[in-house]
């Protein structure tokens, strides 16, 4: 999201959570008890909004996965890993390569290519949440993890098997396959385009995820425990967990907005209106 | 997707990806002879075929004038060239199958080209509009009358998206979409029938009718459908003749 977008998004959440007060004081009507998915029984209780929160307080994603034990690579998955800081690093164009001094309010080029990866591509953040808050919608055949800011996870619950991975065209979130292990969900996906994994990890579409969804007794606090494994990547199962809260009842989906054809979307501040 | 601009060709598309669907898994449509099914479902992959839609023309207030539909249809091409999300009802006609999945509390319609999934809100009122902004979706809650799911949508973004609907007329934000889903013939069709009224549009309520196909249960969706702003190549050919400073009308 560029700086305007996420600006534009801030506000948002600001004026969500004038509604959340509204709803505390009912201002808007709250939906039956039977609808509160934290009422529900096993795997149904991970229905609805979640959002991903900072239980240590470390006040940035940098310091969110701080705490996670490094991921313990092989020499080949290394190499790789260097290779992607490099490409990362590297001058991609005029807007990275502005060392002008800037005044004070003054908005300047900082994205060449607003909303350049297209709201149609990605899938990622099914995986790994960013701030972004993530929905499930859990039915017998299928659960359904959209995050907010674009992309679709389907997670098939009827007991297929995964693809041959030689005729998988990767994508960010790959091809996942669920089952119910005591209550809880279990995915495993396979077929995610090459990439970086959170706390220095590295992937293929070769490698697994384990996730196992765990919701609190209480239905309020989700935890998603990821393992991942490949032999060729790590020397032992990369291993982390996020943490997620539920977001009050009659919370909804927000719509990210992105146009690539609105130059704001490029700029470092959104100008005040002229007086 | 964003190469389809008429309805034709969002028929075409759809076809052609069934096809190949079907090819791959050997599986055409779903057929339920031997199998049951609950009435209160929809869930499930759904696809329109040629013979989908029956689409009258929409009564237009006398204050619509052509300039104003083709300022929809123009600002329609430049959304699609900007990869930009397209919204309800063209969600519904996207030239790509939808999946439809029914949780306890909220049903979304996940069309396969489309990142932006329509949520439909069971047993809910409207969110307050003093604090909802606008969406090209918009805010849709549902309840179940005897088999049909009956959904209302408000809260139309009056510019952004693609702002046409079938059979004529435009969204703004003073639409009202109801929507009545209902399963026929043992569950292997999905009739959805739309009806829009708009005080600023429409002479009289504008309803028409999608049937959809169920797929089969092992259908998987295409996840990797392209969209990139900036390929020239493909700017060039869907062309952008509107500009983002078009005023709303």
């Amino acid at each position: 999201m560029s700086v305007a977008g996420t600006a534009r998004y801030e506000m948002k959440v600001a004026l969500a959570a004038a509604g959340i007060i509204a709803l505390t004081f009912g201002v808007v009507a709250q939906p039956s008890a039977q609808t509160r998915p934290e009422a529900l029984q096993g795997v149904q209780r991970l229905e609805g909004d979640w959002v991903r929160v900072d239980p240590n307080g470390s006040g940035d994603f940098g310091g969110l996965t701080s705490k996670f034990t490094p991921a313990s690579l092989t020499s080949e998955a290394t190499a790789a890993v260097e290779a992607m800081r490099r490409a990362q690093n590297a001058p991609r164009g005029p807007a990275y390569t502005d060392e002008k001094p800037h005044d004070t309010g003054q908005p300047y080029i900082v994205v060449a290519k607003p909303c350049a990866a297209g709201p149609f591509g990605g899938g990622a953040l099914g995986i790994n949440p960013d701030s972004g808050a993530i929905h499930f919608v859990i039915s017998k055949d299928e659960v359904i993890l959209a995050p907010e800011r674009g992309g679709i996870r389907h997670i098939y619950m009827d007991g297929r098997k995964h693809p041959d991975v030689s005729r998988w065209t990767p994508t960010g979130s790959g091809h996942s396959i669920g089952h119910i292990e005591n209550g809880e969900l279990v995915v495993d996906t396979m077929g995610i385009a090459p990439g970086p994994v959170t706390a220095g990890g590295w992937r293929t579409p070769e490698t697994h995820l384990i996730e196992h969804f765990v919701v609190s007794a209480d239905g309020q606090h989700l935890v998603i425990n990821y393992r991942w494994e490949d032999p060729k990547i790590y020397q032992k199962p990369h291993e982390y967990h996020y943490e997620l809260d539920r977001l009050p009842s009659g919370s909804y989906a927000f719509e990210e907005w992105c146009d690539a054809s609105d130059p704001l979307e490029q700029q470092s501040i959104v100008p005040p209106p002229q007086q | 997707m964003k190469r389809i601009t008429c309805g034709a060709l969002a028929a075409i598309a759809s076809l052609a990806l069934i096809g190949v669907a079907a090819d791959a898994q050997g599986q055409g449509p779903a057929r339920a002879a031997a199998r049951s099914f609950d009435a209160h479902d929809i869930s499930g992959f759904w696809a329109l075929s040629f013979d989908s839609r029956k689409v009258p023309s929409a009564k237009l207030l006398p204050r619509v004038t052509r300039a104003m539909i083709d300022l929809h249809a123009r600002r329609d091409v430049h959304a699609m060239r900007w990869c930009n999300l397209l919204g309800t009802p063209f969600a519904m006609d996207s030239g790509s199958p939808i999946d439809i999945r029914q949780g306890p509390t909220t049903i979304i319609i996940a069309p396969e080209n489309n990142p932006a999934p329509r949520y439909l809100y069971l047993g809910r009122k409207h969110v307050s509009p003093d604090i909802y902004d606008n969406t090209t979706n918009g805010d849709s809650i549902a309840n179940w009358e005897a088999d049909t799911l009956v959904v209302d949508t408000v809260g139309f973004h009056p510019t952004r998206g693609i702002t046409s609907i079938p059979g004529g007329g435009f969204k703004t934000d003073k639409s009202h979409l109801v929507e009545r889903y209902r399963l026929l013939e043992n569950g292997d069709v999905l009739s959805v029938t739309f009806t829009w009224t708009d005080p600023n549009v429409f002479a009289a309520p504008h309803t028409y009718e999608f049937r959809y196909y169920r797929l089969p249960s092992t259908y998987e969706p295409v996840s990797t459908w392209p969209c990139d702003p900036y390929n020239e190549t493909r700017a060039k050919f869907i062309g952008d003749p509107a500009p983002l400073t078009a005023s709303a009308k």
